[in-house]
């Protein structure tokens, strides 16, 4: 990559890219182009009003540096929490709730409709409850097998 | 839990950030964020709430009042419009033979399923010999105590009874198990092939089709099909060989008493055959009745917001009920029918039966013939009449699935009236000429196309103007090859386009409608549609240029998020973006937009138009529109008229000309200046 390309933290903790050529561009945002099935690469870096002022094709060709600032700054608005078992699934007045242990800890969320539940590749799914949050499953095979049984049942 | 305090004076601002999933509070102090609250989706409306109340506090203690101007958002428009309905009449030889014929790859399942049923039925004989042996050895003398009976000959006929039991539910079993999966291979061979068969027919077909129609035919009938198959027929089967087993047997037993017994066999017969014809076209007419309602809600679902704009629910309420009385009528009709000759069969066999006793009892009283022969006769010919009913049962579910069966194959016996293999010449990258040649079209017996002669050169940008209902898309579709043209002919880069290979051809063709369309999937997968294969480089280049980059990265999962039905909403020029995307990815020779930018707004019509513009570089392409505005960089602008050329020119040769033209162009400046 261009020599005068850098990724770094500010003192308010904020993301800055210095592009390729030289401009400093404080604050951005980064957002992965293609969130569930490529987190790692395409990765859109966004000013303040949401126009592109870069992106990263790979995210792995970046310095440990670089690296490190781009994870902070996703850690601080990622919130997709990976299902790490499906606890309950009881019906509820308007859909179901699911009560699931995240890698984030316990937790009850609603789904409204089966169509909530979107796959993404072979073995990997998505459960979006009704408030937007996205649950990840990557692989259902990695499941416990009731945890899969409940699962089947919905999906 | 911490709590922190601010004086309202040491905060600058603070601001809530939306970020897909989750949401930020960030406050400000001295012009950088030093604080950061994450919150959940569900939570964002408190949020709001909280600093609404922050803002209005922190207003008054700086006293200055500030107005936020309310962000407007568009919304997509979609509706669907589905076509009225006519039936075509296919050649039909015996949908039932039909049926088998497809079966015929399975030949090995089918001949095992054969041997099965075979074996199961007839080990199902046994039980009844047995007992006839058991009665006359057993228990006649045990009642009768005349002879020593050992013990040990009531526990064989027990095994051998129960050893008859276990080996009929074992082939019973696997018997049901092969023959299920020959049904649901049948069937969905079937399926497949219909929807294979669909996808090679014309737009002509499927205008002239209701949507609800073809889905239940897929659906529905071949799932009636599948159960016939797989339950009723075999069952059939093994009640004919289990009546000509039982009838040999019975003959064997006993002559006398087996013609005895036979006696209401004509009349059932008869009864059978009276009753079917009525049966199959009441079941003709249920599926008929289906395919109407399931025509109803492919209309009423997609179009809901226009029903609801309208406030016609109501009356989409009542045409779901029209739809379903007629339903439930052609129903009741084939039901009243059944009521009356299900019991009319078991009549029939309690008289049959009745008769047997009364020759039996006489036969035994004269010493004709032991206890234990009647007894197994009689066992036997309840078998025997068991069978006549329930092959009665199969009359009804023979029709329903013949009449489904006739329904599948008139959709595979519809000739793809577009001879997709009659031009077999390969063909790679064209260059992109096209040249009308005298080129007249119908529709029906409607002349549409009135004699077209137009010569494209490669690269050329057509402008294609005129009234609504002049024959503009027609024209586009002629090109596209979606009809082919009545008289005269259309050359593309000096081959006739009948002579060319369809698909080919299609790939060097870039098609942009007025309401796009995109399929259930992601962002990525839609602009991908015509080259799956392609890299994600790619496709991201593409949505740059379409100018599609910035709202797909402004949506939660960006290229990953699901759009199409039930997908994310985008809005009609979002849309349009993604369409045009997909156009540019396949980077056609040919490229049609076909009022591109007539259903959006001015403001994203300059979006669309720049993406257009990078689009139509280099390549040959036919545009359609309205607005006149965005057909500047047209190097000839063709003005139809009722399915002819009126005018060509250049914009400001045209105005001069002042034909028909000039006064669309005036109706258009009388539009925008008011
Ligand atoms: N499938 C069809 N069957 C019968 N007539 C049709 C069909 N499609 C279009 N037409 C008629 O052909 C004429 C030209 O239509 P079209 O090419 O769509 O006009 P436009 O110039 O507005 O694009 C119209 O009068 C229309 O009613
Ligand atoms: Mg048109």
């Amino acid at each position: 990559m261009n020599p005068a390309f850098d990724l770094l933290i500010d003192s308010g903790g904020r993301l800055v890219l210095v592009d390729e050529k030289g401009n400093r561009h404080e604050n951005v945002r980064p957002a992965r182009m293609f969130p569930l099935t490529d987190p790692e690469g395409w990765i859109s870096l966004q000013g303040p009003s949401g126009e592109e002022v870069g992106f990263i094709e790979n995210s792995k060709t970046l310095t440990r540096v670089q690296q490190a600032a781009l994870s902070d700054a996703f850690a601080k608005r990622d919130f997709v929490p990976v299902v790490r078992s499906i606890d309950r699934i009881s019906r509820a007045a308007d859909g179901h709730l699911w009560h699931v242990t995240t890698d984030r800890g316990p937790t009850i969320f609603r789904i409204e409709t089966d169509e909530s539940i979107q796959q993404l590749g072979a073995n990997r799914l998505v459960i979006v409850d009704d408030h937007n949050t996205r649950y990840l499953i990557p692989d259902i095979d990695k499941l416990d097998v009731e945890s899969r049984r409940r699962l089947e049942r919905y999906y | 839990m911490r709590f922190l305090a601010w004086s309202l004076a040491e905060i600058d601002e603070m601001e809530l950030e939306e970020m897909g999933a989750t949401a930020s509070i960030h406050l400000i102090q001295g012009g950088i964020q030093t604080h950061a609250w994450r919150i959940m989706t569900g939570r964002v409306r408190e949020a709001d709430v909280f600093l609404g109340r922050f803002k209005d506090q922190h207003r008054i203690a700086r006293s200055d009042l500030k107005l936020d101007p309310e962000a407007l958002r568009p919304e997509g428009e979609d509706e669907e419009v589905v076509e009225g309905e006519s039936e075509v009449k296919g050649f039909m030889a015996g949908p039932m033979v039909r049926l088998f014929v497809f079966a015929k790859t399975w030949h090995r399942l089918m001949v095992l399923g054969f041997l099965l049923t075979l074996a199961s039925t007839a080990t199902s004989l046994i039980a009844p010999w047995l007992t006839m042996a058991l009665v006359d050895n057993v228990l006649i003398p045990l009642q009768s105590a005349t002879e020593e009976v050992h013990v040990n000959q009531v526990y064989k006929f027990m095994a051998q009874l129960a050893g008859a039991g276990v080996l009929t539910w074992l082939l019973n079993w696997a018997r049901t198990f092969v023959v299920a999966r020959l049904a649901e291979r049948v069937t969905s061979r079937m399926r497949r092939e219909t929807f294979e068969h669909l996808q090679r027919l014309s737009l002509t077909y499927f205008n002239r089709k209701r949507t609800g129609d073809l889905i239940s035919r897929i659906g529905s009938d071949t799932d009636h099909i599948s159960l016939f198959l797989s339950v009723n027929f075999i069952e059939f089967v093994c009640d004919v060989l289990q009546c000509v087993f039982l009838a040999v047997i019975l003959f064997w037993i006993n002559p006398l008493l087996a013609v005895a017994a036979m006696g209401p066999a004509p009349l059932v017969g008869w009864l059978v055959s009276k009753v079917r014809g009525h049966l199959r076209g009441g079941f003709a007419a249920a599926s008929r009745a289906w395919s109407a309602m399931n025509s109803v809600l492919s209309d009423t679902i997609p179009g809901v917001r226009v029903v609801k704009a309208f406030a016609q629910e109501q009356r989409e309420i009542e045409r779901f009920r029209a739809t379903d009385k007629h339903i439930f009528d052609t129903n009741d009709r084939v039901n009243r029918m059944w009521s009356f000759f299900t019991p009319m069969i078991e009549l029939l066999t309690d008289v049959g039966l009745l008769v047997v006793w009364a020759a039996g009892a006489w036969s035994v009283a004269h010493h004709h013939i032991t206890v234990g022969v009647l007894t197994g006769f009689v066992l036997y010919i309840q078998k025997l009449y068991g069978r006549v009913e329930s092959m009665s049962k199969f009359v009804a579910a023979a029709q329903r699935a013949s009449a489904s069966a006739h329904r599948v194959f008139e959709i595979l016996d519809v000739k793809p009236d577009m001879p997709v293999n009659q031009g077999m010449r390969k063909v790679g990258r064209l260059s992109g000429e096209i040249d009308f040649k005298g080129v007249k079209f119908r529709h029906g017996s409607r002349q549409v196309i009135k004699g077209i002669d137009l010569k494209i050169a490669p690269g050329e940008m057509i402008g294609l103007v005129g009234p609504s209902g002049a024959g503009k898309t027609t024209l586009v579709n002629l090109a596209c090859r979606f009809f082919d043209v009545s008289e005269g002919s259309i050359w593309v880069d000096g081959m006739d386009l009948r002579e060319l290979d369809v698909e080919d051809y299609r790939k060097n063709l870039g098609l942009v409608l007025q309401e796009p369309y995109l399929f259930y999937g992601t962002i990525a997968e839609n602009i991908a549609y015509g080259k799956p294969k392609a890299t994600k480089a790619e496709i991201i280049a593409v949505a740059r240029a379409a100018r599609a980059h910035d709202f797909i990265m402004r949506t939660v999962d960006g290229y990953d998020s699901m759009v199409g039905e039930r997908g994310q909403q985008l809005s009609g020029g979002e849309r349009q973006r993604i369409s045009i995307a997909r156009a540019l990815l396949i980077d056609p020779a040919i490229l049609i937009l076909d009022e591109a930018t007539s259903s959006v707004d001015t403001e994203t019509e300059r979006e669309i138009q720049a993406a257009l513009d990078y689009l139509v570089k280099g390549r040959t392409t036919i545009a359609i529109a309205h607005r006149l505005g965005t057909l500047r960089r047209a190097n000839r602008l063709i003005v139809m008229e009722d399915g002819r050329i009126v005018e060509t020119g250049t914009h400001d040769q045209l105005l001069n000309q002042s034909g028909t033209y000039a006064r669309l162009h005036e109706a258009m400046m009388e539009v925008t200046s008011q």
